[in-house]
């Protein structure tokens, strides 16, 4: 009975099962493991543990549950044995994965590159207390293995004094996604994912398969969802929203930046952005209409109406008060806009401004009484420029009676020069 | 909303008529008349029921074809398949550069300048420029192909007697009838394209609801393809096989059009032949490096840099300089190596039809829409159809 045996996952299925009277109790078909429904405590290894096998006996297929397993090496083969095997209800296996119907030779979730990579192996361990997994293998290497050429490359490439590229992963630092087939609660499972940045999660879910989109687009937390939404390619965002229920829809449109699901919303079909804007709560969906009027080459169509406008009698530290306590996005922060008490832009303070000046100063003492603005229905054209001369991150945006409406961001213009360089 | 989904179909169907197709059909029709045009209609039944498996599995399931196959066959046999895969892509690539090469001899080009700086132009447009605009003149460029059409009205072709060989096919089963036969099926239901149309209708985002349209737009791209095929084989028939012309070259095949159908039916031919090269030049060994990537899990796609994917530009390159390097080979029988790339087609396209089949039958891949049993029936019947052929083909030149 050895210490602990190694050993790779696709030449464990197929093998045959035996007990300790050598009898063969059937054939290997596929490995449960269970995945634990929290995040493991900061720093302890997270090692799925092998919970049960799928095996052929007789032509049928069992769901068994074993007792001291033991894997056998001889040279590349297995002999694998166990002392004993019970079979369990379908139901008993409800909290784990099957790991070659999930992982083996599917795509993952690489966290720490922050893409999706191939599973070409899987690195499992037996020991006294149990059969556990370790880490997948997504490199050359576990390739070349599988396919049985390792060795004569390895030599090969040794001539040149090179190595067989090799990359093991870790459990911890991995996300299973593909769970179209067992009815898990993702919400669970999914927690490593959530700590990716939107823009990665938004080119991992353009790689997936349609299953796997949906179900992790849906584990996400609302602001998470919107987050992610908004760096979707165009396509993307129209099936996700298409996939969700309206209520879900409703729910991630209104955490997102009134212009940005307008943009979304302005793509569905008109039945399908009707049923959405009535879901929404209503001061988000008249602010979404409103946009949604403006045509696509106006700076309109591409502002954002949240923004920090104050009055020119307030102070620096009123300003800074009321900052704090509603904890703005960094957009808005670049430049706040005085008004007067119809809305009309009278200045502009930038947030360097408001940060060299003293406490007691009031915003008229320091505001810049010419600010730069456009109007609404401008052409998109004019404004790289603009903000460009000017040394702009943030651009007010007038209706014809000077009044604010709202403003571009230099985050928005840059996206939609680069969209135009793309088409040109 | 047509227009929108518009693409996968035709565009297959185009680049179906490649430099391999219009040799084989030359050669079908200047060898044997009109004796092989019935082959079109089984082949037209058969590409449409396999086009639209594959749309059918990327609509439902938003996977390629590459993928799926990797996902539940293994690295064993995703090996074999895609090795399969990548030496027909060298060869079908290969064809596309003897065409080329054919074509421009037509005007004088040798074609150690038109292949050097066909595959330079081709390699920078892919990777240097933007290849999809480039897909988008080349679709326009196709409707060139209708040259065919022309250039077979020209030839003044029978058409009782295309009417009866059809209905009435009289051919024996040698050695080379069975070489064309099995060409003209590997260069209609070439392998590569299955891949091509499930991925083009992922990336087009393509929804169940669409599949009406998607339907529409791969009938007429099948339409497409067998209208010019059987437009190549009458104009071939009707003026080289009459006289008992035999194809060396492509450009044989249009030269020989000359004294027959006047200098202008000679041009034209060749031009279409070029047009169609060239498209084909772009589309595939570019298809081919991405689906092998894909299999084994390398990072591939022109919108990724050189370092972030050189697997796949180094197998794009590779593949690009191979094939244009076996054209370039002094007395390389041009010929004969468009041909048997079309057979390599053949062979390989039973292996990829049963994956296609076991896969779009898998209920939890696919959900409730599996196969309907007469596609089965014909799926099943042609993997056996093509198997048998290839066996006697495999078996009767072993005899010689």
């Amino acid at each position: 009975m050895s210490l602990f045996t190694t050993f790779y996952f696709s030449r464990f299925i197929g093998c045959r099962i035996y007990d300790t009277r050598e009898v063969i109790l059937g054939k290997i078909l596929d490995v449960f493991v269970h995945l634990p429904g929290h995040r493991p405590l900061n720093d302890e290894p997270f090692r799925p543990k092998v919970s049960g096998l799928l095996v052929k006996s007789n032509r049928k297929t069992r769901h068994v549950k074993f007792t001291g397993l033991q894997v056998v090496k001889f040279g590349n083969n297995y002999k694998v044995q166990c002392d004993s095997l019970t079979d369990m209800p379908k139901e008993a296996f409800t909290e784990d994965i099957l790991l070659k119907e999930t992982i083996l030779d599917k795509q993952i979730v690489d966290i720490n590159g922050r893409k999706l990579v191939r599973v070409n192996d899987i690195r499992m361990v037996a020991i006294s207390d149990g059969a556990f997994a370790i880490a997948v293998d997504v490199g050359v290497e576990g390739l070349l293995q599988r396919i049985g050429v390792l060795k004569p490359i390895r030599t090969l490439v040794g001539l040149f004094n090179a190595r067989v590229p090799s990359k093991f992963i870790l459990w911890d630092d991995i996300e299973a996604v593909d769970y179209s087939r067992f009815s898990i609660k993702l919400s669970k499972s999914q927690s490593k994912i959530q700590t990716l940045h939107p823009s990665d999660l938004a080119d991992i879910i353009e790689d997936l398969g349609k299953a796997s989109k949906t179900s992790v687009f849906s584990s996400l937390d609302e602001e998470k969802a919107a987050d992610v939404l908004e760096e979707l390619e165009e396509n993307e965002q129209i099936h996700i929203i298409e996939s969700l229920s309206v209520e879900k829809a409703a729910d991630v449109l209104e955490k997102m930046p009134a212009n940005e699901a307008a943009d979304i919303i302005d793509r569905l079909e008109d039945d399908k952005a009707e049923q959405l804007l009535q879901e929404m709560n209503n001061t988000v969906s008249d602010e979404v209409r409103e946009l949604l009027e403006y045509p696509d080459t106006s700076v309109g169509s591409i502002m954002t109406t949240n923004m920090l406008s104050f009055n020119q009698n307030q102070t620096t530290a009123e300003v800074l008060l009321h900052i704090r306590q509603h904890k703005p996005e960094i957009e808005q922060l670049y430049n706040i806009f005085v008004v007067d008490k119809d809305e009309h832009l009278i200045a502009m303070v930038s947030l360097r401004d408001l940060l060299i000046s003293n406490p007691e100063d009031c915003l008229e003492d320091i505001m810049d009484k010419r600010p730069v603005f456009v109007h609404d229905y401008d052409k998109l054209d004019s404004l790289a420029e603009i903000v460009s001369k000017y040394n702009l991150l943030a651009l007010p945006v007038t209706d014809a009676d000077n009044k604010l409406e709202g403003m571009v961001v230099i985050d928005d213009i840059v996206e939609d020069l680069v969209g135009e360089r793309r088409t040109r | 909303m047509f227009i929108a989904i518009l693409g996968p179909g035709i565009i297959t169907g185009s680049v179906d008529n490649d430099a391999g197709g219009i040799t084989t059909y030359s050669i079908a029709g200047a060898m044997y008349g009109y004796k092989l045009i019935w082959t079109l209609i089984p082949s037209f039944i058969v590409l449409l029921v396999i086009q639209e498996m594959n749309a059918r599995m990327g609509i439902v399931t938003g996977k390629g074809l590459a993928d799926l196959i990797r996902e539940r066959a293994g690295v064993k046999i995703t090996l074999i398949i895609f090795m399969g895969l990548l030496i027909s892509g060298i060869g079908n690539t290969t064809t596309e550069f003897a065409g080329v090469a054919g074509s421009l001899e037509v005007f004088g080009v040798s074609k150690y300048i038109s292949v050097i700086i066909a595959a330079v132009l081709v390699w920078l447009l892919v990777v240097k420029a933007n290849y999809k605009i480039a897909e988008r003149i080349f679709l326009v460029f196709s409707a060139s192909l209708l040259t065919y059409v022309v250039s077979a009205i020209l030839g003044k072709p029978q058409w009782g007697e295309i009417g009866k060989s059809i209905i009435h096919p009289g051919m024996q089963l040698d050695n080379s009838s069975l070489t064309i036969v099995l060409g003209i099926i590997g260069t209609t239901i070439a392998p590569w394209m299955q891949f091509y149309m499930q991925s083009s209708v992922i990336e087009k985002g393509i929804k169940i609801k669409h599949y009406n349209y998607v339907l529409v737009d791969i009938v007429v791209g099948c339409i497409a393809t067998v209208v010019v095929a059987f437009f190549i084989m009458v104009a071939c028939a009707s003026t080289l096989h009459q006289n008992g012309i035999v194809i060396n070259e492509a450009k044989d095949a249009a030269m020989a059009l000359r004294p027959l159908a006047g200098v202008f039916a000679s041009q034209v031919f060749a031009f279409g032949l070029f047009i169609a090269s060239v498209f084909s030049a772009t589309i595939l060994p570019l298809a081919t490096a991405f689906f092998v990537c894909e299999a084994f899990g390398f990072e591939a796609g022109i919108d990724k840099k050189w370092e972030d994917a050189p697997e796949f530009y180094v197998l794009y390159t590779g593949i690009l300089i191979i094939s244009a390097g076996i054209i370039l080979l002094p007395n390389a029988p041009l010929i004969a190596i468009s041909l048997w790339t079309q057979v390599i087609n053949a062979f390989l396209l039973p292996v990829v039809l049963v994956c296609m089949i076991l896969l779009i039958n898998n209920k939890k891949i696919m959900g409730a829409y599996t196969n309907k049993p007469i596609i089965n029936v014909i799926g099943w019947a042609t993997v056996a159809i093509l198997i048998v052929l290839s066996s006697m083909l495999i078996l009767s030149s072993m005899i010689k």
